[in-house]
């Protein structure tokens, strides 16, 4: 009744549905995209003390091996952050005499000593987290059967600064339980990371799945689905 | 302003703004009710007092527009104070934790999930009343059916908050439905707990959209009226106070909204009745499997006292028995409190309610004997101990058992508060006199209401409180918080209503004019002899003018 509203209010209606579709479509949408650990902590790399530890050099362009400093990772749930005694035992005083001899290398890794000579544990940032009510992820069930370091962490040894590779979600995790095959590598190349990217490049997905699929067979794996398995 | 234009005219003539004389109640003067006539060549009337279309839109938009009373403010003060209690005790719920209510680990469902059963049973008289009477094509339904649909709305917002807040974590309530998240999880979809989620959540669908699109005629009309009133802009009209906004005007702009551009075109009704016709098909099989599905989340597991093939039927029984018994519980006060109201829902119509809940009684009272039958002839000691030493024996008949200890069922009290509620009293209705006495009528509703929620009780915590070791064994005992949430639940519910009552058109005008005689195209007018019984009294006989008319009489009516 044009009494009670105006002429252009006979748009309302076809506005309004337009405009709820719209508006319900940004929501789901942003909380589709946003509301995910993809979102909020995949590329997190905090600031490490002494400018952190230089895995692209260390691992990548050396060649040390993830275990010479990460030892538990075979044999505890824990991948161990090395002491500073594993740091000094090569950036001692003037226990490095081929490579990075020169001053400015020395003043970058000072801290490295100062600690050693104070008995203080460096305090290295976490980066990567799970909630406390996943319990001690497993590295060495997972490094055991096979799962190599870059499913979960990429290719460290290309990082300078470390900074978290995957999301780490329950979603992100089951997606690999629940088709683990193309995850699964030779043992002996597990922490050869290099190796694994060539490997994957040559083999391509499929050709991972299929070699994938006889480890799971020989090595009698069984990635668990169930609550428990985790959340224990 | 100055021309009015053919809206308007469509408007003021539909709306009946031509004043009429006010209606007569017409009694008889045995039953002082015209509609309870015995006479079997006769209908009884289903609108008394010789009304006109017009007297029909007069009095039900009267109920809004001169306002319900004085008794109005202060029901709803109250109601809606109860209904604060719900709010509060939800928040000392959500930031103490689930240990507030009487749970322990064998009871783990008590009152939470006894309210929701019993609040989304209620709401099944009202699909029960707008669908599957609807498709029987029982025009006794048209006076009943807004205010039971209103009750089923309400008793669903009651029933829903219950399993919303008894899961502990509440900020985990999202998982109940199976949206996509970043846990890659989804509910159990062999669960009947699911299932209800998608039960409940339809119904409550379904029966909104039924509830406003029956209603958007009578949102016009109230429309329709509220503008022309705006329109002779008279000096006595009402205004807000402080505003000085006439309440006509919010009454035309949002009664204009909520009717969608209703214009009373042959067209829109055109729509409307299929429309209606077609939410009437969907809503049906919703009666029975909305407390199926609720039935499935005791029958599916295997604790002795639910794991009964019976519970469906069983259920959806007791469901539309305890509705009805809600619907009268509202429309007997409603008959007294509004003018007019008994000759739009006539004695005939309680009795009729009164009836289905005889028989729906002997439903759930079937059920109840079935249940010890099937446990005694599928020879469980388990289920027969549930039934007998959990239910049914009192401690004065306490019997000796093995070990020489008495043994009598904890909960007897609740068992036979349920039986004496649910099976004895409607039997009171095989009397004539008390399916015709709205007081009784009254009583029996109230004892049914009670009795229903005790069968949930019954159900949910004599099964849970003995589980298979002696060493789970415990009592439940409620606690305060347990006690005024339901009671803040009754007064949401009331809250509800009573807003309803007040804002809302009450009855369906044009499906209450439809089953008024003058619909009949061969309707002569008042006193013509037939279809409207209150005039012809068995006694005085076939007035000669109706003669010729005979085989049309029985069109009006039951």
């Amino acid at each position: 009744m044009s009494t009670i509203f105006p002429k252009w209010t006979n748009a309302l209606p076809t506005l309004l549905a337009g405009g709820g579709v719209t508006g319900l479509a940004i929501v789901v949408g942003t909380i589709w995209y946003t509301f995910t650990p993809k979102f909020w902590d995949v590329g997190y790399m905090p600031k490490q003390p002494g400018g952190g530890f230089n895995h692209q050099i260390h691992a990548g362009k050396l060649g040390l091996d993830c275990r010479y400093c990460h030892t538990n990772v075979e044999v505890s749930p824990e991948a161990n952050i090395p002491s500073v005694a594993t740091c000094y035992g090569c950036h001692a005083d003037g226990r490095l005499t081929k490579l990075a001899t020169s001053e400015d290398h020395k003043a970058k890794t000072a801290f490295v000593r100062e600690a050693y000579a104070s008995d203080e544990p460096i305090e290295w940032r976490r980066i990567h987290k799970l909630p406390d009510y996943v319990r001690n992820f497993p590295h060495h069930s997972h490094v055991a059967a096979g799962v190599s370091c870059i499913s979960c962490h990429g290719n460290i040894a290309r990082q300078p600064e470390v900074w978290q590779h995957e999301p780490l979600s329950m979603g992100w995790c089951l997606e690999c339980h629940r088709n683990p095959d193309p995850h699964l590598q030779p043992k002996d190349k597990v922490t050869r990371l290099f190796d694994i990217e060539d490997r994957q490049q040559q083999l391509g997905l499929a050709g991972l799945a299929s070699a994938g699929a006889k480890f799971y067979e020989e090595r009698k794996i069984h990635a668990p689905e169930n609550c428990g398995a985790c959340h224990y | 302003m100055s021309a009015i234009n053919p809206d308007q005219t469509t408007a003021q003539r539909l709306a009946g703004m031509v004043p009429s004389p006010k209606p007569q109640r017409m009694e008889d003067p045995v039953t002082r009710d015209g509609s309870l006539v015995e006479d079997p060549a006769v209908r009884a009337p289903l609108v008394l007092g010789d009304r006109t279309f017009n007297d029909v839109t007069e009095t039900v938009c009267g109920y809004i527009e001169k306002g319900p009373g004085r008794w109005w403010m202060p029901a709803f003060g109250l109601a809606s104070g109860v209904a604060g209690l719900m709010p509060l005790m939800i928040l000392y719920l959500i930031t103490t934790g689930v240990g507030v209510w009487g749970l322990n680990n064998h009871v783990d469902w008590a009152w939470d999930i006894t309210n929701f059963v019993f609040w989304i049973g209620i709401g099944h008289a009202g699909t029960l009343i707008s669908a599957i009477l609807c498709l029987l094509k029982q025009k006794w339904r048209t006076s009943i059916n807004r205010a039971a649909e209103a009750m089923t709305i309400f008793a669903v917002i009651c029933a829903g908050t219950f399993p919303g807040i008894h899961v502990g974590r509440i900020w985990m309530t999202w998982m109940l439905f199976p949206i996509p998240n970043a846990n890659a999880i989804w509910p159990n979809f062999s669960s009947p707990l699911l299932w209800d989620v998608f039960a409940v959540s339809t119904y409550a669908t379904v029966s909104a959209l039924f509830w406003y699109m029956g209603m958007i005629p009578d949102f016009a009309t109230l429309r329709d009226r509220a503008a022309i009133r705006l329109m002779r802009d008279g000096q006595d009209a009402e205004t807000l106070p402080i505003l000085n906004i006439r309440v006509d005007m919010i009454r035309a702009r949002i009664y204009g909204i909520l009717s969608m551009g209703w214009r009373f075109s042959a067209r829109h009704w055109h729509t409307y009745e299929k429309a209606y016709l077609m939410l009437a098909g969907i809503s049906t099989p919703l009666v029975l499997s909305v407390h199926s599905i609720v039935s499935f989340d005791f029958a599916t597991s295997i604790v002795p006292g639910w794991h009964t093939t019976i519970f469906p039927p069983y259920f959806v029984a007791g469901a539309i028995f305890g509705g009805f018994a809600m619907v009268l519980m509202l429309l007997i006060p409603s008959r007294e409190l509004f003018p007019g109201m008994k000759d739009l829902v006539t004695l005939r119509h309680l009795e009729n309610m009164a009836k289905i809940i005889l028989v729906t009684g002997f439903m759930v009272g079937f059920a109840y004997a079935m249940e010890f039958f099937v446990a005694w002839y599928g020879a469980n000691k388990y289920e027969q101990d549930v039934f007998v030493y959990n239910r049914l024996i009192p401690p004065f008949f306490a019997v000796t058992g093995e070990d020489g200890q008495l043994k009598y069922a904890p909960y007897w009290w609740a068992y036979w508060a349920m039986i004496s509620c649910n099976v004895i009293s409607p039997q009171l209705f095989w009397f004539k006199w008390a399916r015709q006495s709205p007081v009784a009528i009254f009583i029996v509703a109230f004892a049914v209401t009670i009795g229903m929620w005790f069968e949930r009780f019954v159900i949910i915590v004599t099964s849970l409180h003995r589980a298979f070791l002696p060493s789970e064994w415990g009592m439940f005992f409620a606690t305060p918080v347990d006690i005024l949430t339901f009671v803040g639940s009754c007064g949401t519910f009331l809250t509800l209503y009573l807003l309803f009552v007040r804002f809302l058109p009450q009855f369906a005008m044009s499906e209450i004019k439809n089953v008024m005689p003058q619909a009949n195209p061969h309707w002569e007018g008042y006193g013509h002899g037939h279809g409207h019984a209150s005039h012809n009294p068995p006694a005085s006989g076939a007035a000669p003018a109706g003669a010729h008319h005979a085989p049309d009489a029985p069109k009006e009516g039951l």
